[in-house]
């Protein structure tokens, strides 16, 4: 079930308290997702629970500093999540095998479950939409799998500073779009 | 490059969430989060921008083993330990285990979390403790924002399992009252609400057993005293 962000601030407040069912709630309400992250950057199971691992045992120490004025809990915890799984993946000598299509994987977005969630969802996908079609192929293969630069540049079979350059493009425009 | 351009730290803050910048640029750019914590903001913005996308894509659940490892990592907390009820997690713990690995390996993605700091106002100096030859050993520290006292050891005290350092405050010709025990580490502070400290009151420290003195007077040898400035001096 989608959690509201007000429920998981909570858990994270009495987590910081030393609350171990708090924490045990929070890990079993927000590890699917983040697996599911983990997995996609990375394309390795074992790599991928490891990671989660390493994500909630420093939840567990630093939830004291948590901050709502900076964002919600979930996104807190995607980027931890996210920054390890990058972390790895640049260490990694190549792609993992059998990563999906994002297009596919956007496709499936579109019938995101939370209300909550939707409207956020619905105007990043629009914005996503109003890039131009390489644009967008190179932010989402970056974001969702965590292709390089130079794994986009073989992947278009375009020179690196292209690559760059319509990555530096795409993310202006996403901004100005979503900040609208 | 110039990292006050608000243009260039956008751009690099999308690029480092997007996570298209090389591993050396990465741990660069987490160096100026940690230095300049208003970076951090910007990184957190961009986090939330694409956060969505990662929220509504499929989950899985990941197998036990992953939550078992995490219960293992986690120090026992005393209070936590003490709650004995049935299934309490920590109870399973078997020992304690290392934690070196974890703290730096997601620590740039925490920081981007953490309130900026209130605009420090310097602390200042309100008692120095010495011992009898007149070595300071102690410092109490008043907080500029906050209400509050922080006595911590000047440099690091030997490791003693049998023995605690405790803080004592004496008011004029009242008895001794308990304070806390204090830290071996001189960047572990114990703190303290002022209400609890009137000017001059006279800090001391004891060697008492590991939990503190059992009888809420010292019981050991005073090794270190100081007397507190009051506020307005």
């Amino acid at each position: 079930m989608p959690e509201s962000p007000l429920q998981l601030q909570e858990l994270i407040r009495r987590t910081a308290r030393r609350d171990q069912a708090a924490f045990a709630d929070l890990y079993a309400k927000t590890s699917p997702k983040l697996f599911g992250v983990a997995l996609r950057i990375i394309g390795r199971r074992e790599i991928a629970e490891e990671i989660l691992q390493e994500c909630f045992v420093a939840v567990w120490q630093r939830a004291a500093d948590f901050d709502p004025q900076r964002g919600s809990v979930m996104a807190w915890l995607i980027s931890i999540v996210r920054h390890g799984a990058i972390d790895q993946r640049r260490r990694q000598a190549s792609r993992p095998e059998g990563s999906a299509a994002p297009e596919e994987l956007l496709y499936n977005l579109a019938g995101a479950d939370s209300a909550d969630r939707g409207a956020e969802l619905r105007s990043v996908q629009r914005c996503l939409a109003e890039l131009d079609e390489t644009s967008r192929q190179a932010v989402l293969l970056a974001y969702l799998y965590g292709f390089t630069r130079d794994e986009l540049a073989v992947r278009f079979a375009a020179p690196l500073g292209t690559v760059k350059s319509w990555i530096r493009r795409g993310l202006e425009r996403l901004q100005q779009c979503l900040d609208a | 490059m110039n990292y006050t351009d608000p243009a260039l730290r956008d751009r690099l803050a999308a690029e480092y969430v997007l996570g298209t910048m090389p591993l050396r640029a990465r741990r660069r750019f987490e160096r100026l989060i940690a230095a300049e914590p208003a970076l951090g903001t910007v990184v957190a913005a961009w986090n939330a921008r694409f956060a969505p996308l990662d929220e509504a894509a499929p989950a899985e659940t990941p197998p036990a083993r992953v939550w078992d490892a995490i219960v293992r990592r986690l120090p026992p907390e005393p209070m936590a330990l003490r709650d004995t009820s049935a299934g309490g997690w920590l109870t399973r713990l078997a020992f304690w285990r290392g934690l070196a690995l974890t703290a730096s390996a997601a620590f740039a993605a925490l920081l981007l979390y953490v309130a900026l700091e209130p605009q420090a106002v310097p602390a200042t100096v309100v008692a120095v403790l010495t011992d009898k030859a007149g070595t300071p050993a102690w410092i109490a520290l008043r907080g500029g924002n906050h209400d509050n006292v922080r006595v911590s050891a000047i440099r690091t005290l030997p490791e003693d399992q049998k023995h605690a350092y405790e803080l004592w405050g004496i008011a004029g010709s009242n008895a001794p009252h308990p304070l806390g025990l204090l830290s071996r580490q001189p960047d572990k502070a114990l703190t303290l609400p002022d209400t609890d400290l009137p000017a001059g009151t006279v800090l001391a420290v004891s060697v008492e057993p590991p939990s503190g003195s059992p009888t809420g007077l010292p019981t050991g040898p005073v090794l270190y005293q100081g007397k507190l400035l009051s506020k307005e001096s």
